[in-house]
C-alpha cells in the first residue's frame, strides 16, 4: 500500500518540532547570540597547493575591537583533527592543502570588522604544484601532498579466479562510470554560538551529528579535560553527513577560550563551499560477464575516489563503494580494486548514501547493458541474478536474514509505472524532440557502520520529578524526524499521551553517547533501546505503582496519564504522583552495539535495507534536458515507525539524487572552486521536482527477526540516478556515463530539423 | 597603521534612522547605510525566524513581505525600506497568537523536515495566496520556484500549499 496521510491514519501526526518550525519560533543553534558576544572569522588559504613561509598578524591585533587572532601557535593541545584519522589542521604551520585550509581566525566586535581584519594579516606563500587529479595523484612522480604518499587507502576483495571466469563468459560489458563533487547544500550553513562559562567550562552551540565525537575532538584541540566541555547540537538546518566533522567548532572554541567571551560564528554560503564537504568523486570502472543464459559469472571493478586535502572518513567510504559494487548479485568471480587518493581538491567526506550512491549507478549500469546484449528484459536479468533470502553478503559474510531483495523486485514489477512500460507510447501525443523513457533500479545498502568501528547505542528512560517520562538519547534531529518518531515510538509501545512525554536530545551534559546519528541506524537503535528498557522500566513503575496502590502490579498496567487497573478502565494513579512518591527515582538505561556481522572484513554490514525504483523520464532533444515525470520506490525496511518521516525521507533522498543526476557538480579547476554559491551549483528546486513520487513502504520481516525497524535515511538517495539513465536510454538509446548527465550528449540534430519543420508549418 | 589600509575598512557604517513597520509594529531603527534587511531582522531585532543561507536571492530562506510583496530581504537593503511594511514569520499568524491556515497546513502536511527552508516557503505560499486565491498548480510552482528546499524533495510542501488553497476555497 502505498504510504500517504490517508493510508497512515492516525499514525499521521503533526511533529513535536512542528509548532516552532512554521512560526519560526525556533532557534536553530546558528540563531543564537548572546550579550557581549563577538564574532569569529576564518582566514582561509587562497591556494590549493603552497608553502606557509610566514604569517604575520599584527596588525590585525592592533586593529581597534578586534580582541584575538589566533594560529597554530595558539592551539594549546593537538592542532588536528578528524573522526576516524586525525590528519586535518585546525590552522596549517606551513603547508596549505587545499582552498579551505585554514590559517587564522579572528575574534572582533562586529561581523565586518572581523571580516576587515583578515585582510590585514599577512600570509607568505610559496606555490607548490597541484594535483587536482586522482589517477595522476598515484604517478610515481606526483607532488606528494602528505609525506606518506598520496593514496589515503586502498581497499580490495576477491573471490573466485577473474580470469578462467571471463574466460566461461558469453557476454561481457565494459564500461567507466564518473560521478560528480555534490555538495550537502544544507540549507543552514555552518556555524554557532560558542560561551565559555563562569566556572571555566566552555559550552558550544554548534549543529553536528555526534555531540560526543565533538566532545572528545574539541578536548584534544583545547586540552581541556572532556567534562569540561559541554556540546548542544540540535536542532539542525539539515546535515546530510556533512556536519559530522568538526567545521567552525575548533575555532570558535578557541577563539571563546583565549577571549573569554562568546563568539558566534556562521558561515557564508562561499565559506561552507570552500571549507565544507562534498561527496567524494570517484571513477568506476567495471568489466561484468554472464555465461548465455544471463548468469552472471566474473565482476571486475576499479575504483578511484578523490578525497581531497585530508582523510575525514575516505577510507570508510570507499569501504562501503567496495561493497556496494557488489550489491544484491550473485557471481562466482569477483574482483574490486578501490583507491581513496588525495589531491588538493576540497575536502571529500562522508554524504547520504556514503559511496553507495556511487557504486550502484555504476553497478546497475553494468546490469542495463547485460541486459541489452542478451536481448533481455533488464528487470528479468536482475531477478535471475538476485541474491537470495539466506545468501551471505556481497563479502560473502553472514548477514541478517530478509527477503527484501525479492521483495523490492517484486513490488516494482508490479507497479503501475512499470506496467506502463509495455503499454504503447503516446508519442502524438507529444511534440517530436520530446521522448518519454521508463527505467528502473535495484539495492541493497547497508545500516550502520560496520565490522571493526565501535558503533555504541543505547539510550535512557526515567520518570522526572514533574511526572514526565523523558526519553534521553544521544542522537540529533537535522529534520529526518527523529523526534517525532521516538514520541511515536513510545506512545505506542508504552501507551503513552503525548503530553506524558519529555525527549531530551542533544546536549552531552545531559544523555548518555549513544553514537553517531548517521549511517541510518538512529530509528533502528532508538527502536531496540526501547525494546530493551520496556520490560524493566514497565515493571519499575508497575512495582511502585504497586506498594502506593495496595494491588498487585500484575493487575496494572501503563497508559496515558498514569497507571490504569488492567481489568477496568480507570485511571488509578497518575505518573505525577508516582514520581512524588518516596523511593529512588525510577530510571532505565541500556547500553549496547550496532549488530555487526560474524567476519573479520573492516566495514562489512549486517543489517541492509533493500529499496527498487521505477522512473519515468521526459527528454528534450532540443535543449537535452532530462525531466522526471513520475518516481516509484519500493522499500523494505522492516516496519514503518513514523509515516510522515518515512515519507519525508524517501522523497528527500529521491530529490537530492535527482540532483546527483542532473544538475549538481561542485566544478574545480585547477583546485578551485567554480561554483560558488546556489546561482551556478544547481540543486533540484520545485519545478525539477516534478510529478508524483509513489512510496510502498515493505513491513514484512521473516518471522523472528529481532532486528526490527532497518534505516531508510540514505536508501532514498541511492536507486533514482541509475533509473534515471535506464529511463533516458529507454527513451533514446544513449547510455549515460557521467552525472551529472551532461545535455550535450542528449542533444540530437534530427531533433532540430523537427522543430524547425514544426515551427515553419506554424 | 597606513592610510591605504584604512581605504579597505568597514565602510557604509554612518547611521541613519529608518522609519517602517515591521509585524504591525512601527519602528524607529538605527542602521548603517550599508545594512541589509536580512541582518537588520536577525542581528539587531532578533527576529531569527528569517533565516540566512545563500544571501545572493537564490535560496528564498529569507523572504519576508514587504508591502505584501515576497521580497528576499538578503538582497533588500534596509533603507529601502523606509515607510514599508514588513511582514515577517513571526507576524504571519492570528494576532491572537493562532496560525495561519497556510502555516497550519504546513504543519499538518508535514511539508518540512529541518524546517530551514519553511518560513520562506511559508511567506511565499502567503504572499500567492494573497494575490490569487485559488491559483493553478503551474502558479504554486512558478510562486515556490525562488524558494530551495534540501530536505522534504518538495512533495510534502506541494502537499501543504494545496490544502491552504483548499481551505481558502471552502472558508465562506
Ligand atoms: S538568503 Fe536570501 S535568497 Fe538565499
Ligand atoms: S526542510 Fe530542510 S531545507 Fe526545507
Amino acid at each position: 500500500m502505498l504510504l500517504n496521510r490517508e493510508s497512515s491514519g492516525k499514525r499521521w501526526r503533526i511533529r513535536p518540532d512542528g509548532l516552532g518550525k512554521v512560526t519560526g519560533r525556533l532557534a536553530y543553534l546558528t540563531d543564537m547570540s548572546a550579550a557581549g558576544m563577538l564574532y569569529g572569522r576564518v582566514l582561509r588559504s587562497p591556494y590549493p597547493h603552497a608553502l606557509i613561509l610566514s604569517i604575520c598578524t599584527e596588525k590585525a591585533q592592533q586593529l581597534e575591537g578586534v580582541h584575538a587572532v589566533l594560529t597554530h601557535l595558539d592551539v594549546p593541545g593537538l592542532n588536528r583533527y578528524g573522526i576516524a584519522h586525525q590528519d586535518q589542521p585546525v590552522f596549517c604551520e606551513n603547508k596549505v592543502r587545499y582552498v579551505g585550509d585554514a590559517v587564522a581566525a579572528v575574534a572582533a566586535e562586529t561581523a565586518e570588522l572581523a571580516e576587515y581584519a583578515l585582510t590585514l594579516i599577512e600570509v607568505d606563500y610559496e606555490l607548490l604544484p597541484i594535483v587536482d587529479d586522482a589517477e595522476l595523484a598515484l604517478l610515481q612522480d606526483a607532488p606528494l601532498l602528505h609525506p606518506q604518499g598520496n593514496l589515503l587507502h586502498r581497499s580490495q576483495f576477491n573471490r573466485g579466479q577473474l580470469g578462467s571466469g571471463f574466460a566461461a563468459c558469453t557476454h561481457i560489458v565494459e564500461d567507466t562510470y564518473f560521478t560528480p563533487r555534490q555538495m550537502h547544500t544544507y540549507m543552514e550553513t555552518e556555524g554557532g554560538l560558542f560561551v565559555p562559562e563562569e566556572d571555566g567550562r566552555l559550552t558550544v552551540y554548534s549543529p553536528t551529528q555526534h555531540g560526543f565525537m565533538d566532545r572528545l575532538q574539541l578536548s584534544r584541540i583545547t586540552a581541556m579535560k572532556q567534562e569540561r566541555i559541554r556540546i548542544v547540537s540540535s536542532p539542525i538546518g539539515g546535515s546530510f553527513g556533512g556536519k559530522d566533522e568538526l567545521n567552525v567548532q575548533p575555532y570558535g572554541a578557541l577563539l571563546a577560550l583565549k577571549t573569554n567571551r562568546p563568539v558566534k560564528l556562521h558561515h557564508s554560503r562561499w565559506e561552507s563551499v570552500r571549507a565544507g564537504l562534498k561527496r567524494h568523486p570517484m571513477k568506476i570502472s567495471m568489466k561484468t560477464g554472464t555465461d548465455a543464459s544471463g548468469h552472471l559469472l566474473a565482476h571486475q571493478v576499479r575504483i578511484i575516489a578523490d578525497t581531497g586535502a585530508y582523510a575525514t572518513l575516505g577510507a570508510e567510504v570507499l569501504n562501503f563503494a567496495v561493497e556496494h559494487v557488489l550489491g544484491p548479485y550473485r557471481y562466482d568471480h569477483v574482483k574490486v580494486d578501490g583507491y581513496s587518493v588525495y589531491t588538493n581538491n576540497g575536502m571529500s567526506g562522508e554524504f547520504r548514501g556514503f559511496g553507495g550512491n556511487q557504486a550502484i549507478f555504476a553497478l546497475e549500469g553494468q546490469l542495463d547493458r547485460l541486459a541489452e546484449k542478451l536481448g533481455m528484459d533488464p528487470w528479468e536479468l536482475r531477478r535471475m541474478n538476485m541474491r537470495m533470502p539466506d545468501d551471505p553478503g556481497p563479502f560473502g559474510q553472514p548477514i541478517v536474514v530478509t527477503e527484501g531483495a525479492m521483495q523490492v523486485w517484486n513490488a516494482a514489477e508490479a507497479s503501475g509505472l512499470w506496467q506502463e512500460r509495455g503499454m504503447p507510447n503516446r508519442e502524438e501525443e507529444r511534440e517530436p524532440w520530446i521522448k518519454v523513457g521508463i527505467g528502473s533500479a535495484f539495492t541493497m545498502h547497508g545500516g550502520g557502520l560496520g565490522v571493526g568501528i565501535p558503533d555504541p547505542a543505547g539510550g535512557r528512560l526515567l520518570l522526572a520529578a514533574d511526572g514526565c517520562i523523558e526519553a534521553i538519547f544521544g542522537y540529533e534531529e537535522f529534520g529526518q524526524g527523529l523526534l517525532a518518531t521516538l514520541a511515536l515510538m513510545l506512545i505506542e509501545q508504552f501507551g503513552l499521551a503525548e503530553s506524558d512525554i519529555r525527549m531530551i536530545i542533544g546536549d552531552t551534559d545531559l544523555v548518555p553517547d549513544s553514537g553517531s546519528t548517521t549511517a541510518s541506524r538512529a530509528t533502528s537503535m532508538m527502536w531496540k533501546t526501547l525494546q530493551n528498557l520496556k520490560a524493566p522500566f514497565t515493571s519499575q513503575l508497575l512495582e511502585r505503582a504497586a506498594e502506593l496502590l495496595g494491588k498487585s502490579a500484575d493487575k496494572l498496567a501503563m497508559g496515558a496519564g498514569g497507571i490504569y487497573e488492567t481489568a477496568g478502565d480507570s485511571l488509578l494513579l497518575t505518573y505525577k504522583e508516582l514520581a512524588e512518591a518516596k523511593g529512588e527515582r525510577i530510571s532505565c538505561s541500556t547500553a549496547f552495539q550496532f549488530p555487526t556481522s560474524d567476519t573479520p572484513r573492516t566495514g562489512a554490514h549486517f543489517l541492509y535495507t533493500y529499496a527498487a525504483v521505477v522512473v519515468k523520464v521526459e527528454i528534450n532533444q532540443l535543449t537535452g534536458r532530462v525531466r522526471v515525470l513520475d518516481q516509484y520506490h519500493a522499500v523494505a525496511a522492516g516496519p514503518v515507525m513514523n509515516p510522515q518521516g518515512f515519507l519525508g525521507q524517501i522523497e528527500g533522498g529521491s530529490s537530492m539524487a535527482l540532483g546527483f543526476a542532473i544538475t549538481e557538480d561542485a566544478v574545480m579547476q585547477q583546485g578551485q572552486y567554480m561554483t560558488k554559491n546556489l546561482d551556478t551549483y544547481l540543486v533540484p528546486t520545485i519545478v525539477e521536482h516534478r510529478g508524483t513520487v509513489s512510496v510502498e513502504p515493505i513491513e514484512h520481516l521473516p518471522h523472528g527477526d529481532s532486528f526490527g525497524p532497518r534505516g531508510i535515511g540514505e536508501v532514498g538517495s541511492v536507486t533514482l540516478a541509475p533509473a534515471i539513465a535506464a529511463a533516458i536510454h529507454q527513451a533514446v538509446g544513449i547510455r549515460v556515463t557521467k552525472l551529472p548527465i551532461e545535455p550535450e550528449l542528449l542533444q540530437n540534430d534530427c531533433a532540430f530539423a523537427f522543430a524547425e519543420e514544426a515551427v515553419s508549418k506554424r | 597603521m597606513s592610510k591605504h589600509e584604512m581605504l579597505g575598512a568597514p565602510r557604509g557604517a554612518e547611521q541613519s534612522e529608518l522609519a517602517c513597520t515591521i509585524n504591525g509594529e512601527e519602528m524607529k531603527l538605527e542602521v548603517a547605510g550599508a545594512r541589509r534587511l536580512l541582518s537588520v531582522l536577525r542581528d539587531d531585532l532578533a527576529l531569527t525566524g528569517t533565516k540566512r543561507s545563500c544571501e545572493i536571492g537564490r535560496c528564498g530562506a529569507c523572504m519576508v513581505l514587504v508591502d505584501g510583496k515576497p521580497i528576499n530581504a538578503c538582497l533588500t537593503m534596509a533603507y529601502q525600506c523606509a515607510g514599508k511594511q514588513i511582514t515577517t514569520i513571526e507576524g504571519i499568524g492570528a494576532a491572537d497568537g493562532g496560525m495561519d491556515p497556510v502555516q497550519r497546513a504546513f504543519l499538518e502536511e508535514g511539508g518540512f523536515q529541518c524546517g530551514y527552508c519553511t518560513p520562506g516557503m511559508i511567506i511565499s505560499v502567503k504572499a500567492l495566496l494573497d494575490r490569487s486565491p485559488d491559483p493553478s498548480e503551474e502558479e504554486v510552482e512558478e510562486a515556490l520556484s525562488g524558494n530551495i528546499c534540501r530536505c522534504t524533495g518538495y512533495g510534502g510542501i506541494k502537499r501543504a500549499a494545496q490544502r491552504a488553497i483548499e481551505w481558502r476555497r471552502e472558508a465562506p
